[in-house]
């Protein structure tokens, strides 16, 4: 990888393998899983159900890409699924009252990053554990989605089909933007400054800041692009739901998006983190809940599942990262 | 000293990890009774014999012996039940409990599952006081300074048994009274019976306090024997293996600038009417004992505090207290002397580290691996930062190497004025000669260098002009050439001023 050596390289099993094998006990856990679904039912790897389960994921990846970022830079945001929850509500209501598409969006992912800054500022200057802080910011967003919807599914017709339900060369729209955002989000985390600031923070706050890095100012942008991103996510939701009913987004939906990141390897502690590892933590939920409901396995055995899946994942994770 | 057998005995023990040796064919006898000095620099094996001592790890090949009496495979718990304690270098006291329940640690006295609070104060009352401690039992571990939290896991130690005991640089980061307060300690030990293992890079306080010193290198032993049979010298010859010379070279102050000038600082009862001027070229020591004046010096010249009052110059112009940005922007450069908590960040890779603060400063946005490695070459070879593997986490290398990069991130930036805050901690001799020459390469590139430092020896070294506190006050200032290195040490412990 580096051309510097000031003393006999010694290769290393690491280096020698291929960058995925870092997440090698993920993948195994995946494939088995692929491997097991499309023995027990065909459906499984019909173009039409793969394609579907990307589409129902690409909300969540969504979120998770953000929540990636700042997790890597000892951030947290439990807030992400409430702000999901307040921008669909925003977001159909403004629909409801006949407010064009772009003004919608807009209006929409500004509120959401605006919140998102909120979470970041009281994080920032007052040093209450972001965990405590987005917690609560989480249930007071839940409420407020509420009161926003008056309690009642609004729907939004067709207005945003195109990006619901439309396809571009075959693939769904929303798989398209999740990829991009993924794409984004792992360019900045390797490529940026920005993204290498993250990963000095969550390693070490003081030394960061001692080192010349804006820690204050950064905290604040990530919590921002994580509150933007949610705002994605909403409108991405809304699209695909064509409402926004009591319950959608919410604290369900942020789990999900913690247990994926967290799946995919990033530490709670801050410092490691990659988008790759949080693919395969999204795309191994989505599958496990795409393959219990083609086996029409009933919903209380399918939670069960879900949470025996993450247990699994999880020590897969930590045992492969034990061996290096 | 003792013709009776060892307590334990260690013959040719060999380790190593991957393809790299880390100990081959290592031989050592501990007495009871007797200080063992352990001694090699960063990389020579030391701590891997000690893991294989403890039952932390497993030896290749070789035989160890307990009592007289093949030890087979040991595991931790194993090597504890038989008497073998490791007082590591990190404190492994829980801070947030009392001395008397962490030396009670997993033995609380109990009735029916219940605490019984008496028995637990007395027993470890008792075990300070056996081995001549004066401590609290009642006081919190993490408001005792270090030296007393090393006594206190020495007590628990002994208490539970312990008739071998590892101490892993128990004086590194401790002035010369609380080190003294560790020797004190030592010989008690000794005196009941204990073996010790003493591992220390002060060759003066070993041959002081050993009875037998090994010496490592490159995972061999080079040197054993009795400490009298040998001197300090020699020592070095067998660490090194070759010898090494730390002379100061002559410094010439040409400029008459002051590079560095902090008038009248206080804060609290730590530093009270602190000043010094520090002329371009010039090094400028602040001697003190470990956590007095010239410990503050690092929080406040970085920005991480503000004093209650006081003013501070670089390059003659003025510096607002209290923003890291501000002081990185006046060319003032801080190195810590604390790099696990205020230095590097263990699980970034060293060439990320190296250009951490440069790159910041540079404010490049876009980060490429193989042109960072390519603008991290220089420093690596200037500061001789040596590396297994192309570019590790810096958390990986040895202590040494992470302080030549912590310098390197620092000193590469093109100072205008740095604060050195004890630049030599924990690190073997030969890299202790290769700092102390950057530090004359800097002086000698005109920048302004503060020295904060609790080693006299080193302040000899580096400095031009020495000035010495105590409770946070100045109590004495000097040209270096004016003073001799037992006066100073006389001045800064508290002797009067001949």
């Amino acid at each position: 990888m580096t051309t510097t050596l000031t003393a006999p390289a010694v290769p290393t099993r690491r280096r020698v393998l291929p960058r995925g094998f870092a997440h090698g006990g993920l993948l195994l856990v995946l494939v088995a899983i692929i491997v097991f679904a499309s023995l027990r039912t065909d459906a499984f790897l019909s173009t039409n159900n793969l394609l579907n389960v990307l589409r129902q994921v690409s909300v969540v990846a969504v979120i998770a890409a953000g929540l990636t970022l700042l997790m890597t830079a000892g951030g947290m945001d439990f807030s992400m699924g409430g702000n999901v929850a307040v921008t669909t509500a925003v977001a159909a209501q403004l629909f409801a009252h006949g407010q064009s598409i772009w003004l919608t969006v807009v209006v929409s992912i500004a509120l959401a990053t605006v919140i998102g800054l909120v979470n970041g500022a009281v994080v920032t200057f007052t040093g209450v554990a972001p965990f405590v802080a987005t917690l609560a910011t989480a249930t007071l967003l839940d409420g407020v989605a509420l009161l926003v919807i008056n309690g009642l599914s609004v729907s939004i017709d067709d207005q945003l089909s195109a990006l619901g339900i439309g396809k571009t060369f075959g693939l769904p729209n929303l798989l398209i933007v999740a990829i991009a955002v993924l794409a984004v989000t792992a360019f900045v985390m390797r490529y940026t400054t920005f993204g290498r600031d993250a990963f000095a923070i969550g390693g070490n706050e003081d030394v960061a800041r001692l080192s010349g890095i804006t820690v204050a100012r950064d905290k604040l942008l990530l919590y921002g692009l994580a509150g933007a991103l949610s705002g994605l996510a909403g409108i991405m939701l809304l699209a695909r739901l064509g409402a926004s009913s009591p319950g959608t987004g919410g604290l369900q939906l942020q789990l999900t998006a913690v247990a994926a990141v967290v799946i995919g390897g990033t530490s709670l502690a801050g410092g490691k983190g990659t988008v790759f590892g949080t693919v395969l933590g999204v795309l191994l939920l989505g599958v496990v809940a795409n393959v219990l409901n083609l086996l029409q396995i009933n919903s209380y055995y399918q939670q069960i599942s879900v949470g025996a899946v993450l247990l699994i994942a999880a020590v897969a994770n930590l045992l492969q990262r034990r061996r290096h | 000293m003792t013709a009776e057998d060892p307590v334990v005995r260690v013959s040719d023990i060999s380790k190593s990890f991957g393809g790299a040796v880390a100990l081959r064919d290592v031989s050592l006898e501990l007495f009871s009774g007797e200080v063992h000095a352990l001694m090699g620099m960063n990389g020579a094996g030391k701590s891997t014999l000690v893991r294989i001592l403890s039952g932390a790890q497993n030896a290749d090949s070789g035989v160890m012996e307990i009592g007289g009496t093949a030890a087979g495979q040991l595991t931790a718990r194993k090597a504890r039940k038989l008497g073998i304690a490791t007082v590591p270098q990190r404190r492994e006291l829980v801070m947030t409990l009392t001395v008397a329940e962490n030396i009670m640690l997993g033995d609380l006295p109990t009735r029916t599952s219940l605490v019984r609070w008496k028995p637990v104060r007395q027993l470890a009352r008792q075990a300070l006081r056996d081995l001549g401690i004066d401590v609290d039992v009642d006081a919190l571990a993490g408001d005792l300074t270090v030296a007393e939290q090393t006594m206190v896991e020495v007590a628990r130690e002994v208490r539970r048994g312990g008739r071998v005991l590892i101490l892993d640089e128990p004086t590194a980061c401790l002035g010369a009274e609380a080190a003294a307060q560790i020797h004190a300690l030592v010989g008690r030990l000794c005196e009941a019976g204990v073996a010790v293992v003493f591992i220390s890079h002060h060759i003066a306080e070993v041959l002081a306090l050993a009875d037998r010193i090994t010496v490592l290198r490159d995972g061999r032993v080079v040197w054993g024997g009795q400490a009298k049979e040998t001197d300090e010298a020699g020592l070095v010859r067998s660490m090194v293996g070759r010898d090494v010379v730390s002379t100061k070279p002559p410094r010439s102050i040409k400029k008459e600038q002051i590079g560095l000038r902090i008038s009248d600082v206080g804060e609290g009862r730590f530093i009270e009417d602190f000043s010094v001027e520090v002329r371009q070229g010039e090094v400028v020591a602040v001697l003190g004992p470990a956590g007095d004046a010239q410990s503050r010096l690092f929080d406040l010249l970085s920005g991480r505090r503000r004093p209650d009052r006081g003013r501070l110059e670089v390059n003659g112009r003025h510096v607002r207290f209290g923003k890291v940005g501000r002081s990185l922007s006046s060319g003032l450069r801080c190195v810590t002397g604390d790099r696990r908590r205020l230095g590097l960040i263990p699980e970034l890779t060293v060439d990320e580290n190296l250009m951490l603060a440069r790159d910041r400063l540079d404010r490049r946005r876009l980060h490429r691996r193989d042109r960072l490695a390519r603008r991290a070459a220089p420093l690596r070879d200037d500061y001789r930062v040596v590396t297994l593997t192309p570019n590790p986490p810096v958390g990986l290398l040895s202590g040494g190497n992470q302080q030549k990069v912590l310098l390197a991130k620092w000193l590469g930036t093109e100072p205008v004025a740095c604060l050195l805050e004890d630049p030599t901690n924990g690190v073997d001799i030969a890299a202790m000669a290769d700092i102390h020459t950057l530090v004359d390469g800097l002086a000698a590139a005109g920048v302004a260098v503060l020295l904060a430092s609790s080693d006299a020896d080193e302040v000899m070294r580096l400095a031009d002009r020495v000035v010495v506190v105590r409770d946070g006050r100045t109590i004495a200032e000097y040209d270096i050439d004016r003073i001799s290195r037992d006066e100073l040490v006389a001045v800064a412990l508290g002797g009067a001023i001949s």
